[in-house]
């Protein structure tokens, strides 16, 4: 027979709502099911998915306590009084935030109501290529047909079940951001952007915190040797922009343990976790009680429950990851697929919101447009942020070698941190373009405050092919750290001191 | 037990009667004050009671459901009186589930099958 609906989503987060809604508008009979299987602490939360519920929204309100709490010492240069040291209340802060949250979940219940499309909360599976069963709370079984499938249902944490205590002990950002109680002295293990802002923003509120790696800090982001202020030497030094970030924080006091592994974790009498790890660089053992370990080892694509196979739809075997082609195009016709669960696509919201918006343009309102992946804007938002668009230093250099591209770069101080007598040292700004013709700008990276806002204006240069001498010939606002883009001349290749002197 | 209805009128009145029910369900409509042939000086929330009075019978048993007069348009008008301070209310009629972020305002108090999720939602 027919089938219900016209277009069914799988997930309701980033990529899933986006979708739905999209296809709504064009007046098609639309479903959503949303489900989130608690954490193994037993963390749940409403519809809206990773980026509301456990990812950008309550990271980026923590984030915030912590650089407020910053302001606060700041504050006293500029002529406040207010008494040291000051103290943070995690719950003030976690109810605030859950709360916030909670609208969120809210607003998303009322606008998929306004927009008539019909929300399941049920953890789907296929049953064939066109329909999907699931069970309510209720235990009631719910089948759902659709012309369309679009599979949205994103990752979740992993955990590193191979190291004793892990799993039983541990937590992960799922349970992070809903601690109704402050998570005390934290380790978070090991390095992956989600490590470093937690650990920042939860040193930035106070407490003890530990980062355990491995090995490099935000593998997969610019790692590329710049020259370090004190030599000035044409690489010689290897100073990474990643590292960059981790200095700041450790001068801020999070504490980093590097090339470390941990072996187990165990409960004490007092409830404290006793951790321990390898020390790879001494290759001893050590040993140091926490009252939270916090897992930061990747995410895994939710499809395990989701019966793939028996549809045919084809994931990458080492990430697990549904395979897709430029349409979002799963192996399996009229089964699409959007967001953090595909393979090869940024995991970030706005591109799977791009991504769900698009697909369900082509699918219901006669649109031929494809996502771009290219030049996808981020930023880290670390206690001092990084922010990036376009290739990094190695990815140029890979692409065209290392004679074609130019690499533009500066420390720069801002001027907020004068009078508050703030280390800048780690404040920097580089931008990689390609020497021949026009030299067109390929990447640009900033590590500073507010590094997303200095990030997304150009993020349109880049997608418009803006050019170093069009660069040149933009002035900068005055004075803010933004501006220091504007005012890049020195390149590594001159080897010259790229520190920024004042105005 | 099924639910039951408080009507009241003005903050003071609104924050006793809610407290007095701490632990159960509270629902509130907030709506502007009515004249003596009964009418509300405030068109939206003439149109959204009967909406929400339909629903009702969805409430979940022990609920209650405070129907609240917030004042004269004057009263509502000033930016800083209570319910605005307090409540974060920020126009008439607001439908709310106490004690959580979930509401419906103005138009989308019109809407039966958003009245019908308010009501019966987690």
């Amino acid at each position: 027979g027919k089938n219900e609906y016209d277009l069914l989503v799988i997930g309701g987060g980033s990529g899933g709502l986006a979708c739905a809604k999209e296809a709504a508008q064009f007046g098609r009979k639309v479903a959503v099911l949303d489900s989130v299987e608690p954490s193994p602490q037993g963390t749940t939360w409403g519809i809206g998915g990773t980026c509301v519920n456990v990812g950008c929204i309550p990271k980026k309100l923590m984030h915030q306590a912590a650089l407020l709490g910053s302001a606060l010492k700041d504050a006293q240069h500029y002529g406040w009084n207010i008494s040291q040291p000051v103290h943070h209340t995690w719950s003030v802060m976690a109810q605030g935030v859950q709360n916030y949250v909670k609208s969120l979940n809210w607003g998303h219940r009322v606008q998929l109501q306004d927009k008539k499309v019909k929300y399941f909360n049920i953890k789907g599976r296929f049953s064939d290529p066109h329909t999907v069963r699931g069970l309510t709370k209720a235990g009631k079984e719910t089948v759902v047909t659709a012309d369309n499938i679009v599979i949205a249902t994103g990752g979740r944490p992993k955990y590193p079940t191979h190291i004793a205590g892990a799993l039983e002990y541990g937590i992960t950002s799922d349970d992070l951001f809903w601690l109704k109680e402050s998570p005390g002295k934290t380790l978070p293990s090991f390095i992956l952007y989600v490590a470093l802002e937690c650990a920042g923003f939860l040193t930035g509120i106070g407490l003890d915190t530990t980062v355990m790696m491995r090995s490099i800090p935000l593998r997969g982001f610019d790692q590329a040797s710049h020259i370090s202020k004190k030599k000035q030497i044409y690489f010689t030094t290897q100073q990474q922009m990643a590292s960059l970030v981790t200095e700041h924080m450790e001068s801020y006091g999070t504490k980093f343990l590097k090339r470390c592994s941990p072996t187990k974790v165990e409960k004490l009498k007092s409830k404290r976790l006793q951790v321990t790890w390898k020390n790879d660089d001494l290759n001893t053992e050590e040993t140091d009680s926490f009252d939270t370990v916090m897992w930061a080892v990747g995410r895994v694509p939710d499809t395990k429950t989701l019966n793939l196979e028996t549809v045919g739809v084809k994931t990458n075997c080492e990430t697990g990851k549904i395979i897709v082609d430029a349409s979002e195009a799963t192996s399996v016709p009229h089964i699409y697929a959007v967001g953090d669960i595909t393979e090869g696509r940024p995991e970030l919201t706005p591109v799977a919101i791009a991504a769900g918006k698009l697909l369900a343009q082509r699918l219901f309102g006669q649109s031929s447009e494809l996502m771009d992946y290219k030049n996808v804007p981020t930023t880290v938002f670390t206690p001092l942020e990084y922010g990036c668009v376009g290739l990094s230093e190695e990815a140029a250099v890979q692409c065209h070698g290392s004679d074609n591209i130019e690499v533009y770069h500066a420390y720069y101080k801002p001027l907020e941190f004068t009078v508050a007598e703030r280390d800048a040292t780690q404040c920097y700004v580089k931008m990689v373009c390609l020497r021949e013709r026009q030299q067109r700008i390929l990447g640009l990276h900033f590590i500073g405050p507010n590094a997303g806002e200095v990030i997304q204006g150009f993020a349109l240069g880049i997608k418009c092919g803006a050019t170093y001498p069009q660069l040149m010939k933009t002035v900068g606002i005055h004075p803010t750290c933004a501006e220091e883009v504007t005012k890049l001349r020195i390149t590594k290749r001159s080897g010259l001191d790229a520190t920024v002197t004042g105005c | 037990m099924g639910w039951e209805e408080m009507q009241v009128r003005g903050y003071p009145e609104f924050v006793r009667t809610a407290q007095s029910y701490h632990g159960r369900p509270i629902f509130a409509l907030f709506c502007g004050d009515k004249d003596a042939e009964g009418r509300s000086w405030c068109p939206d929330c003439v149109t959204a009671e009967p909406v929400v009075r339909k629903e009702l019978h969805n409430l979940p048993d022990k609920s209650v459901f405070i129907y609240c007069l917030v004042g004269d348009r004057a009263y509502w008008k000033d930016p800083n009186n209570e319910f605005r301070r307090n409540l974060k209310l920020t126009a008439v009629p607001t439908l709310l589930k106490y004690g959580t972020p979930q509401k419906l305002v103005e138009e989308e108090c019109f809407k039966a099958e958003l009245v019908r999720m308010l009501f019966t939602e987690d």
